[in-house]
């Protein structure tokens, strides 16, 4: 017996977001995109479309219609894996790979990203160790994806994680660079350019930054 | 009845019985050797033998050489059915010096190996059909083709595009064509349109040049107002009645001017103006629109005052200085004699109403796709400005394809032309308002050249396309933001989401019909309809422009939904299939026609009702029926149903077809 899944929930046009669509279509290539004929090759192509929510084809559509929450907050932008398949073959040279990352972009902006989903996590640990420590520990890593994810996955995981440490494979010790402080504020600079920027993007197309 | 055998022309008859392995698909079940083997112990048959293709050229060349040879007289050939290949082994005799009804066809393929699985059957059923036809053969006698010469001028009934290219072509050729026109203007629909599809070029800039050169042209006469009452004779030379309805102006003396118009004493329009469909209306003395062909002024007898009551102060006649208007004027009937007929008689578009969960007529702001071709036109009721009722410009508008189209419930077939024209007017819609456009389609369909790039086009201009067909149009608005909206319910299908959108107008991109009077046009001119009530052609793939009755061609939406260079390019078919026939002189008329052994004939009259061609009439004088061997198509009617045999059909005598079946019966 299938699990009853619910109301289907009618789609009000005044819920949507009209602008979405050129907030997509502004990053370099994007405008490709209003010429989608919803063909279906970019699913067909990718390897991890089974896995998805919403396949890339319904993420283009959903785009074009403003379904704004459904795709930032969709799983399918953070399982894509870059592989570039969807965009080799588009009929009409959609840089759809281009365009997942831009709606994750808009996702880690909008705080709307899966919040306990390991692509995203993993992404920003990173990013965050190495905005410290200008080295990534795969350890520490590790541990804090789990720790944000799911703490227990980390017990499936002991046995592995004990035999790479005895083999000295993993090594608990931080690694860092020195004149950490030097990366520090030229990862501020750098930041106070992209906020500009992307201010001045944001405000071009006629919406406000959240 | 005698069931004598008529002698061969020389005495006793020669056959050749030629067999044909046609590749393996009739040796592949027949057992080709074996029914050789059998033909050769048939009385009469001198030749027997068998090739893998009869029907190429040295396969004809062996007919050919045993009739030269004088080996044989009379021809069977077992192959394929005979409107495959009886006109090729037909013309193979004619070259030989033989008569090419002395000649009869076994049809081994269709009705033998390609539906028969056992080998022995085949053989057996194939034998059969072989002693059948050189059973029948023996009674053929050699028939002449007779010639009739054709009348060189052109009927084209219709004044739309098609019928205008078609005129245009003919008359260009140097051949005298009548153009016969229901309503007081040639153009059709192709001149209410605002642009065209994918190019966007004027349609009356591409189409007036076109209709005052029919004006123009000394080979044309233009009959507009008129309508065919009457077809009598066949192919080359058919007889038309044309009914020529009173305009109540004198096309000759009025040019145009518009005082009349101005003159009437309703000073503002009283009746729907056609022309506008709808949109406006119009005078009871009117010209449809600026372009007119022929720019004469008409009367319309259901408004007009004095017509109707025969009491009014005639304002028109004294503004008419040419003294143009005749309230005398009476039908006149006009007989003509043409060659050949090109019906050119277009369609109608789809009532919006039939669809009642679609709202066309219950609500405001609802428009079928032809007022919206009015109301963007520049020369429309609104100037070209697309407004609401209201009069405010639209934000958002929504366009629904698929309206009577694609649908078991009105239409089951697909229109072709309302994705573009949907496309195109989206495009002019999100230009003259900048309005919010969505389609609402089942599938896109733009096969043409420029068609798919348009549609890119459209995509990029974000034009927004929802794959889905319409479920509903309502008022009823279930949250504050769709108050005084018109709602448009459809299930996204390519998101998996229903949605419901509000906009302020709609757009009904209805399809194309076939006329209602459409059975009566098709009787008039004795051709076929399809069961949706299009004209039908001889083959859909071969003969496209050609009818079943000979001499009929077809142009543009009568023979089914089609676009502008689809109409133009089937009308100038349909002009060079007429000039064929013109041309050469002639025609030629098969045999296979009915005569009448007077002798037999009683005089019971059953006979003349029976004849769908009109071919039988009565002889008062001697009392009995006679046969216009011209009109007579063959299709045995008549002959089936004389009691007293006395009608007879030439290569379907009863002799020869109890012979046949004989033939059958005692070789089982």
């Amino acid at each position: 017996m299938n699990k009853w899944q619910g109301w289907r929930k009618i789609r009000y046009e005044s819920d949507l977001d009209p602008q979405f669509v050129n907030e997509i279509a502004s990053i370099p290539g994007g405008e490709k995109l209003y010429s989608c004929i919803q063909c279906g090759t970019c699913s067909g192509m990718c390897p991890i479309s089974p896995y998805m929510d919403y396949t890339p084809r319904q993420i283009i559509a959903m785009i074009r219609a403003g379904f704004k929450g459904e795709v930032l907050s969709s799983y399918t932008t953070w399982l894509c894996a870059s592989c570039y398949s969807c965009t080799v073959e588009c009929p009409k040279d959609i840089k759809l790979t281009d365009i997942m990352y831009a709606a994750k972009r808009l996702a880690i902006r909008e705080k709307v990203y899966p919040k306990r989903f390991p692509t995203p996590v993993l992404a920003s640990e990173f990013f965050k160790a190495v905005e410290n420590y200008g080295r990534s520990t795969e350890s520490w890593l590790l541990v804090n994806l789990f720790m944000k994810t799911n703490p227990f996955k980390i017990f499936k995981q002991m046995g592995l994680g004990l035999r790479l440490f005895s083999q000295g494979r993993l090594s608990p010790k931080r690694e860092s660079i020195k004149r950490r402080g030097e990366l520090k504020s030229i990862l501020k600079v750098l930041e106070k350019e992209h906020m500009v920027k992307s201010k001045d993007e944001l405000v071009s197309t006629g919406k406000e930054i959240a | 009845m005698s069931t004598v055998n008529i002698p061969s022309p020389n005495g006793q008859p020669k056959i050749g019985v030629y067999v044909c392995h046609c590749g393996i698909n009739i040796a592949g079940r027949v057992d080709v050797k074996e029914t050789v083997a059998f033909a050769k112990t048939l009385p009469n048959v001198t030749v027997a033998t068998e090739y893998k293709f009869m029907c190429s050229d040295p396969g004809q060349e062996m007919i050919q050489k045993d009739l030269r040879d004088g080996k044989i007289d009379r021809v069977v050939v077992a192959s394929c059915s005979p409107l495959m290949h009886e006109p090729t082994f037909r013309r193979a005799m004619i070259a030989a010096d033989a008569n090419p009804f002395l000649f009869q066809m076994a049809n081994i393929r269709e009705h033998v190996s390609w539906v028969t699985l056992d080998k022995n059957a085949a053989t057996e059923k194939a034998k059969a059909l072989i002693a059948a036809a050189v059973k029948r053969i023996v009674l053929h006698r050699p028939l002449e083709k007779t010639r009739v010469p054709v009348t060189s001028d052109v009927l084209v009934v219709g004044g739309g595009i098609a019928g205008i290219h078609a005129a245009l072509t003919l008359a260009e050729a140097g051949r005298k064509v009548y153009l016969v026109e229901k309503e007081p203007t040639i153009g059709g629909h192709m001149a209410k349109f605002d642009k065209t599809f994918p190019t966007l070029d004027c349609s009356a800039c591409i189409l007036t040049p076109k209709m005052s050169a029919v004006r123009a042209h000394p080979n044309i006469i233009l009959w507009t107002y008129s309508e065919v009452a009457e077809v009598e004779g066949f192919v080359g030379n058919f007889k038309v009645k044309v009914k020529r309805k009173p305009r109540y102006i004198k096309e000759d003396l009025c040019v145009g001017c518009y005082e009349c118009v101005e003159a009437c004493v309703f000073k503002k329009g009283i009746t729907k103006d056609e022309f506008n469909v709808g949109l406006s209306k119009r005078r009871p003395i009117y010209i449809p629109f600026p372009q007119a062909t022929p720019l004469v002024a008409v009367i319309d007898p259901e408004t007009c005052v004095q017509i109707k009551r025969n009491k009014c102060k005639k304002p028109c006649v004294d503004a008419c200085e040419r003294d143009a208007i005749d309230f005398d004027q009476k039908v006149e009937i006009k007989e003509i004699d043409v060659g050949a007929i090109i019906l050119a008689t277009g369609f109608k578009t789809f009532d919006a109403s039939r669809i009642s969960r679609y709202g066309y007529g219950k609500y405001p702001n609802i428009y079928t796709s032809l007022e919206v071709e009015r109301m963007v036109n520049a020369a429309g009721p609104t100037g070209g400005e697309v407004h609401l009722q209201n009069g405010e410009k639209p934000k958002t508008v929504g366009i629904v394809h698929c309206v009577g189209s694609r649908d078991s419930k009105t239409n089951a077939y697909c229109s072709r032309v309302c994705c573009m024209y949907s496309l195109k007017l989206a495009h002019l819609i999100k230009e003259r308002t900048e309005a919010e456009v969505y389609n609402f389609y089942i599938d896109m369909r733009t096969p043409g050249k420029g068609y798919e790039e348009f549609y890119e086009k459209l995509l990029k201009e974000n034009v927004h396309f929802i794959r889905g067909r319409v479920a509903e149009i309502s008022d009823w608005a279930t949250i504050p933001e769709e108050e005084g909206k018109l709602v448009i319910r459809a299930e996204d299908t390519l998101i998996g989401a229903v949605r419901r959108i509000p906009v302020d107008m709609v757009v009904l991109s209805v399809g194309m019909e076939p006329h209602e009077n459409v059975d009566e046009v098709r009787r008039l001119f004795n051709v076929s309809c399809s069961h949706e009530g299009w004209f039908l052609e001889r083959h859909p793939k071969l003969a496209p422009v050609s009818t079943f009755t000979d001499g009929v061609f077809l142009a543009g939406a009568c023979q089914g939904p089609k676009d502008i260079p689809d109409s133009v390019a089937q009308a100038g078919a349909a002009a060079a299939e007429a000039l064929a026939l013109i041309d050469r002189g002639y025609v030629e008329l098969e045999p296979n026609t009915a005569y009448l052994q007077e002798e037999f004939c009683s005089g019971c009259k059953t006979c003349l009702g029976l004849c769908p061609y009109g071919a039988i009439s009565f002889n008062d004088e001697k009392n009995i029926s006679s046969v216009n061997g011209a009109l007579c198509k063959g299709c045995g009617t008549c002959v089936a149903a004389c009691p007293s045999g006395a009608l007879q059909q030439n290569l379907f005598t009863d002799e020869q077809i109890l012979h046949e079946i004989e033939g059958v019966i005692s070789y089982v």
